[in-house]
């Protein structure tokens, strides 16, 4: 694409482009129909007809022997895990990035720069030391045992992105503030906290997705259904469906469905979040 | 301060779901094990109620988790020094790190309290978990051994009987190759399936102590043995043939890859535990009346004994782990879970317990019970038998075999230097 | 906390205090860096004091061998065949995912609203998880079953119908197909934020000089994207050294280590071989690897940066 000679030739620009765009539309989507295809398939239909065949009839038992199953255990863990991990990303990260962003102290630069670094740490080094202290401290098999690892994984990218954001507050607000007697968590509270709302957000959105989507450090430090997150209740299944098709791809297609349906209700703000993210990232 | 107070409040009710209701810490059995396909775990499940009815005040806490998944968590688990009170396990090298590492309770005196318990279970049936004189476990699941089953209808359909000789076996393949039929399912991405095709043929190639010597270092004994080599040699034999289905390697056993392929005639055979059966019972019942077994063929000018096995006594053993607060009511579980009523309606499920009294009557099981209990030597898988980092190669070495992508010279080389290294 | 609040004398950070001046931002800072400190740096500083044992992770403590661990794995063909394997992800990380993921950014930019409900479509992918995805493909590449051969044969063209996950010579490179299904969104997004700071008016002029389109796009807006390009290749080339889950789900790092990655193969030495302090050593000198590349690739960039 790159060549000088189709630089002038801006009719198959014109024609390549949308050819793109569809192809990668059936690329994109087509996963999805097999995924959603196969959840609503007898058995004995999955074995006649091939995948992109739509289904004979609607199966719709596939869902409900999964929703029966532990499933709906494993999405309350997620929901209490992902919920408490992001609130204290946000209130650490957002606390951190104040310090970082207005007050003034020795090794601020330095301290930034280092958090900064911290986020090419490629995680899964710190698996089997994490493992070990949550063994000590007692917390194996614990959905406390997620929290710790899931903020610290979290941090470095929130403070980066809060920091950058509360720096663009204007200095008069919080000067006015100090006048008026508000002492820092005054400031931080009344000041910093409402208006980083849409940085907040971003934080939220990204680590929210990344949190969801977790799975290593869940699978090896949680054993039991009671305490594990949804990415596992894919895995765990695995034991009851072995090689029942349609019934993987039904808990397969419930485990995506959450993540879908919220961003349905606010794609915008999704995309939003996932590209300032990703920028600052 | 209005949403720190909302997120603190927030936080506190999360906590409070989390807490859930409490037993006293030593009143808690757990007990884990691989049994999850819904029939075993319910026999597990409503032994764990037996010993909580018989037992007022305790509770077992069970888990049942797949093979491959299984093996790992476990490990996770005693490193982490929070095994599970009651754990199945293969018996062998894993069981023998558990237990160097202290982290398994010895259960000798515990058989030798109640002898009348000890004395219902073939004494043959301890073996594998006999560590330097002292017993680690009880067997509890299966008498097996790996057999070859294969789809009656398709080998009627072709005029075919099973093969008692590898020529017999090489013609087999070639009949079902040319109806465009696969003679093996084979789902080797754990490694482990296709290591009984090389176990059973040194076994036939060398005889029984081939691999016994290597492992022991004694009688000349070496991983690099012709007989190692030869075997090497027949698999690549039978890659080359097309007998298996494509795929192999990559294919999971765990998620019923193997399975699928006889279920939908696109291969004829598998050479797998003799649980399958128990297992497409579960899965595919309609499928269990077309399926038949044979042993593993004799190969020429082998002198290993055709009535020899790889397969185990006991099958899964459950032990009990040091840390456990009230190893009483853990050996009291194990007892549950491996008492009559679990016995029948695991003859129920197509597994036989090892006992002297059981009393089979289908005829599948009746057979491979007499041919576990009468062969002359029983073998257990090698990746059991070996310590862990040894089973490693081994499964690498053979699933590299399957590919084509080593020489069955260089594969029994690589084990032998493993070996040196780690076997002392 | 809201009564507190009207009773300043009760906390001390409700004034600012005159001394000490550190006091402040420490207090601020404090929840964060314990945060980082206890599950990052302490696990990072951990992870080598670990590789120096020979530790099968069982029982109290593993023996000291000093280097012995880091003699093995520089001699250790694994090791070095998924640090290839890494770089080759990475490779194709870039040559794959970023200029398809620059085409289909520009695409949507230029088509602007109209073409909304194409990004949401293509946004799609990057909210499912990665086993969730993982045992999808494994269907889809089913070389018995899956749809892919089915398709392929159906077409006559079984000779391009491989065993995907199966055959060495295709793992690596199946499990990559899926890597970058999943990931050309996240760059999308990134160059559309790019394309989305462009300043208008600055093509504007540019057409109103007879510029076309596509000499807009190639001399104006894709050096104006210089610094998110840059960026890009630096998180691709990042998240390829430490990749872990499609591999982890799809192949295990099979067949024959064909797919194997540094990190799969450290969680296999550590939960499959009992080889505790090994592992650590592998984990440990991954960390190495990203870190002494990603240095290599930032200053190399900067240097880019300058001279451009």
């Amino acid at each position: 694409m790159a060549t000088p000679l189709l630089l002038q030739k801006i009719r198959i620009g014109r024609v390549a482009i949308p050819v793109l765009a569809l192809f990668w539309l059936g690329v994109t989507l087509l996963p999805f129909v097999l995924m959603v295809f196969t959840s609503l398939k007898s058995q004995e239909d999955n074995f006649a007809s091939p995948m992109w065949a739509p289904p004979s009839h609607l199966e719709w038992g596939n869902y409900l022997s999964v929703l029966h199953g532990s499933f709906l255990l494993y999405l309350r863990n997620s929901v209490f895990v992902i919920g408490v991990a992001l609130g204290l990303t946000l209130l650490f990260a957002s606390m951190a990035a104040y310090a970082l962003a207005r007050l003034r102290f020795k090794g601020q630069g330095s301290l930034f720069g280092l958090i900064v670094a911290s986020m090419i740490v490629p995680l899964h080094v710190t698996l089997v030391p994490v493992y070990l202290l949550t063994r000590n401290a007692g917390l194996y098999d614990t959905m406390f045992a997620l929290i710790g690892p899931y903020v610290a994984m979290s941090l470095p990218v929130s403070i980066f992105i809060l920091t950058e954001f509360m720096r663009q507050i204007p200095r008069e607000l919080e000067e006015a503030a100090r006048i008026d007697g508000c002492g820092p968590i005054a400031v931080f509270t009344r000041i910093f906290l409402p208006l980083s709302g849409p940085g907040l957000s971003t934080v939220a959105i990204y680590n929210g997705i990344n949190l969801w989507n977790e799975f290593i450090f869940a699978y090896v430090l949680t054993s039991s259904p009671n305490h594990r997150t949804l990415p596992l209740a894919v895995w765990d299944f695995q034991s009851e469906f072995a090689a029942n098709i349609p019934g993987m791809m039904a808990v397969v297609t419930l485990t995506a469905l959450p993540l879908i349906v919220a961003y349905a209700f606010g794609q915008e703000k999704i995309v939003k979040g996932m590209m300032a993210g990703a920028l600052k990232g | 301060m209005h949403k720190i107070t909302a997120l603190g409040g927030l936080l506190s009710i999360c906590l409070a779901w989390a807490a859930g209701p409490a037993h006293a810490a030593d009143q808690v059995i757990s007990e884990w094990d691989q049994m999850t396909n819904t029939a075993a775990s319910k026999i597990m499940n409503d032994a764990g109620a037996r010993f909580e009815k018989a037992n007022p005040g305790f509770k077992a806490e069970q888990a049942h988790i797949l093979n491959e998944a299984y093996k790992t968590k476990l490990k996770i688990a005693f490193g982490a020094g929070q095994p599970p009170c009651v754990f199945a396990s293969w018996g062998g090298g894993p069981l023998r790190e558990y237990v160097k590492s202290g982290q398994v309770r010895d259960l000798t005196p515990y058989l030798a309290k109640d002898p009348a318990y000890k004395d219902r279970f073939v004494s043959t049936g301890f073996n594998a978990v006999t560590i330097d004189g002292k017993i680690y476990g009880v067997p509890a699941e299966n008498t097996t051994a790996a057999v070859i089953i294969y789809n009656k209808d398709l080998f009627a359909r072709y005029k075919l009987s099973p093969p008692q000789t590898w020529d017999e076996l090489l013609n087999v393949v070639k009949v079902l190759n040319a109806n465009h039929i696969a003679a093996f399912a084979l789902a080797n991405k754990a490694k482990w399936p296709g290591s009984m095709y090389y176990m059973y043929l040194v076994d036939r190639i060398g005889g029984a102590d081939t691999f016994r010597d290597a492992v022991t270092r004694k009688n000349g004994g070496s991983f690099a043995a012709p007989a190692f080599v030869e075997a090497g040699k027949r698999i690549q034999e039978l890659v080359k043939a097309g007998a298996f289905a494509p795929g192999f390697n990559g294919l999971d056993y765990d998620v019923g890859a193997s399975r699928r392929l006889m279920y939908s005639g696109k291969a004829a055979m598998q050479l797998m535990g003799s649980w399958e059966p128990s297992t497409i019972q579960n899965e595919n019942p309609g499928f269990v009346s077309k399926l038949g077994y044979f042993n593993f063929p004799s190969l020429p000018g082998g002198k290993g004994d055709p009535k020899d096995v790889i397969g185990t006594v006991g099958d899964n053993f459950m032990s009990v782990s040091s840390s456990c607060k009230n190893p009483d009511a853990a050996f009291k579980l194990i007892q549950a879970l491996t008492d009559d009523v679990s016995a029948q309606a695991r003859l129920a499920d197509k597994r036989v317990m090892p006992l002297k009294n059981l009393n089979v009557s289908d005829p599948y099981l009746k057979q491979i019970q007499a041919l576990v209990l009468q062969a002359p030597s029983v073998q257990l898988w090698y990746d059991q038998e070996l310590p862990p980092k040894l089973a490693e190669v081994h499964k690498d070495t053979v699933q590299a075999l399957f590919g084509l992508s080593v020489t069955p010279e260089a594969a029994a080389q690589q084990m032998e230097a493993a070996a040196k290294a780690e076997l002392h | 906390m809201h009564m507190t609040l009207n009773r300043p004398a009760a906390l001390p950070l409700l004034r600012w205090p005159r001394s000490p001046a550190w006091l402040v931002p420490a207090l601020f800072l404090a929840p964060a860096v314990l945060m980082l400190a206890v599950f990052l740096l302490y696990p990072l500083l951990s992870s080598f004091q670990l590789s120096l044992l020979d530790w099968n992770g069982l029982g109290e403590q593993g023996r000291f061998i000093g280097l012995g661990n880091w003699l093995h794995l520089l001699h250790d063909p694994l090791f070095w065949r998924a640090l290839g394997n890494n770089a080759w992800l990475a490779l194709f990380s870039i040559v794959i995912q970023l200029p398809l993921a620059l085409a289909l950014a520009v695409l949507l930019d230029k088509a602007g609203e109209r073409s909304r409900w194409l990004k949401i479509i293509y946004f799609l992918p990057l909210l499912m998880s990665s086993v969730a995805l993982g045992v999808l493909a494994k269907n889809l590449y089913d070389p018995n079953f899956g749809p892919i051969n089915l398709l392929l044969q159906q077409l006559h063209l079984d000779g391009l119908a491989h065993d995907w996950l199966g055959d060495p010579a295709y793992a690596l490179g199946a499990v990559i197909a899926v890597v970058c299904w999943q990931n050309v969104p996240f760059y999308m997004v990134l160059f559309l934020a790019g394309l989305a700071s462009f300043p208008e008016d600055l093509s504007e002029a540019a057409t109103l000089d007879g510029a076309s389109e596509w000499t807009i796009f190639w001399r104006i807006k894709l050096p104006h994207l210089r610094g998110t390009v840059r960026t890009a290749v630096l998180l691709a080339i990042i998240g390829s050294l430490r990749y872990f889950d499609l591999v982890f789900v799809m192949t295990g790092g099979g067949p024959e280590h064909a797919s194997e990655l540094m990190a799969t193969y450290m969680y296999r030495t550590v939960f499959s071989g009992f080889q505790l302090g090994y592992g650590s050593t592998i984990a440990s000198a991954m960390f190495l690897v990203v870190t002494l590349i990603a240095a290599l690739a930032l200053r190399l960039s900067r240097r880019f940066q300058t001279e451009v």
